[in-house]
């Protein structure tokens, strides 16, 4: 047993989507072949003008689905309206739109003719052209990967040119290009959809045939294999085992210094500290340091630092010691 | 006998002449459109586009409803961008006065409005009221009035403005794409 037919506006299509195609027609849908059967009409105008019907529309299966508007009938930088009937037996439906800026929903065409320079060491230069009549209204996104690369790297450029500064002369390179209408024409975030690719590099990587295998086999007839013996790289950890598990960390003694060298390295003079104090404070204020916070003399054959407990710009010089 | 008839009718005509003045007589000394195109690319259109940014966060409600009952009074015409331009710039000077609007929000109103007229090298028609305006934004600001908070009741002059911003934004934009070709 069938129940009663939903009503119309449950199943309608709730939005529609205008683009302009590289500023050259747009189109404005609404639905597909799901949507219910009805008559839908598309009528459009601009401040202050009266609505027009749409002239061409796109069909599927016999249900108007959208509508083809060619350039003269494309108005930018004017608020634009569109307005879409529903009707079925005798019911009349309006599917809302709001009102839009034909300006903001240009997408231009993929850039074309994407070429490869070799311009200097390592660096490539990739150009490209644009189909789109206004190219100084276009901002570009550059696409590419390596054969060893896992990602894609993008990167923004404002003209028709993009340098690659470091190229891998072993690797095979895969390059894209897309186009977006930049901000000085309009404010739009639709991309063009992604070039035809262009390619550079060395292809033959994958197919082995430059590799060597560690054994030094060589699969052609005819080449040459070097074999170099090299010694083995000691471990040195081992060695430092006994540094420190038999000669407590001496580092000395464990070199094999003799006494007298080690000796001698030892210093046979004393240098006396200098100590800088501040002036004598007024009554209330505190000194720099007090005598409880005098830098100590490291240990060693150096003489006692004077006390200079009593704060003043002083500088004391004790003599030298000999040995 | 003859002359004070003559004085009368010569001074009686004057008056009629100034009235009948055309009021819109601003002037745009012509300037190259490369120059204007890279002083907006390299300057103006960052300061547009932080106005812009203001205008969306003074979101009010009743400029949803009224948006298609208003719509903006400025149309970028055809050839006459620049004219366009110049309209708009003038007519935006008007909100540096309004008290409802948030300060800073004014001020930057003022600043992109100044900053177009001086790319294009226009001067709006009340030369005395335009002048004033660009010229207090070279000062130390003395306005501390304003509104801060911008959740207040129907504000009709800031459904307005932001019209005007969109329009001024967007006539800017078919400038650009018209010397693009």
């Amino acid at each position: 047993r069938q129940g009663p037919e939903p009503p119309l506006y449950h199943v309608l299509p709730t939005c529609v989507e205008c683009i302009v195609f590289n500023d050259q027609y747009l189109t404005c849908m609404w639905g597909s072949k799901e949507m219910p059967t009805a008559n839908y009409s598309l009528y459009y105008w601009i401040e202050n003008h009266m609505p027009v019907e749409c002239k061409h529309y796109l069909q599927e299966e016999g249900i108007n689905t959208g509508c083809w508007f060619n350039h003269s009938e494309i108005i930018q930088f004017r608020t634009f309206y569109i307005h879409i009937n529903a009707s079925h037996e005798g019911r009349s439906l309006v599917i809302p739109t709001k009102a839009m800026k034909l300006q903001d929903l240009v997408k231009p065409a993929p850039p074309v003719n994407l070429t490869i320079q070799n311009i200097s060491n390592n660096q490539l230069q990739l150009t490209w052209d644009s189909m789109y009549n206004k190219p100084r209204c276009l901002e570009y996104a550059v696409r590419y990967k390596s054969n060893k690369d896992t990602r894609w790297t993008e990167h923004l450029a404002s003209g028709k040119i993009f340098s690659f500064p470091s190229v891998d002369y072993e690797k095979y390179y895969t390059f894209y290009v897309k186009s977006k209408i930049n901000q000085y024409c309009g404010t739009t975030q639709l991309w063009s959809e992604w070039s035809v690719p262009v390619f550079w590099g060395n292809n033959a990587t994958d197919q082995g045939l430059g590799q060597r295998t560690p054994t030094g086999a060589c699969p052609l007839p005819f080449c040459r294999v070097w074999v170099i013996f090299m010694p083995r790289i000691p471990n040195p950890s081992k060695n430092f085992d006994e540094l420190f598990n038999i000669h407590q960390g001496n580092f000395p003694e464990w070199a094999g210094v003799s006494k007298d060298v080690v000796e001698s390295f030892k210093p046979n003079y004393s240098e006396s500290f200098c100590y800088v104090s501040e002036l004598p404070p007024k009554e209330g204020s505190l000194p720099l340091w007090g005598g409880h916070d005098k830098p100590r003399a490291p240990p060693g054959r150096s003489s006692a630092p004077a006390s200079s407990s009593s704060p003043g710009l002083i500088l004391s010089k004790k003599s030298y010691v000999g040995v | 006998m003859l002359q004070p008839v003559f004085f009368r009718s010569v001074f009686g005509i004057l008056p009629l002449f100034i009235v009948l003045l055309p009021v819109n007589s601003s002037t745009c000394v012509m300037e190259n459109t490369t120059v204007i195109r890279e002083k907006y690319e390299n300057i103006l259109s960052h300061d547009i586009e932080l106005l812009e940014n203001m205008s969306e966060e003074y979101r009010d409600r009743c400029c949803r409803n009224k948006r298609h009952e208003t719509p903006s009074a400025f149309f970028c015409n055809d050839t006459q961008e620049i004219r366009s331009l110049q309209n708009m710039a003038c007519d935006m000077l008007k909100f540096f006065y309004k008290k409802k609007i948030n300060k800073d929000f004014r001020w930057q109103t003022a600043r992109v409005s100044c900053m177009t007229l001086e790319i294009l090298r226009c001067r709006c028609d009340r030369e005395s009221k335009n002048r004033k305006v660009c010229i207090l934004l070279t000062q130390p600001s003395k306005d501390t009035l304003g509104a801060q908070d911008p959740k207040k009741k129907c504000c009709q002059e800031l459904c307005e403005l932001k019209e005007t911003i969109a329009s001024l934004r967007s006539c800017w934009n078919k400038f650009e794409k018209e010397i693009a070709r």
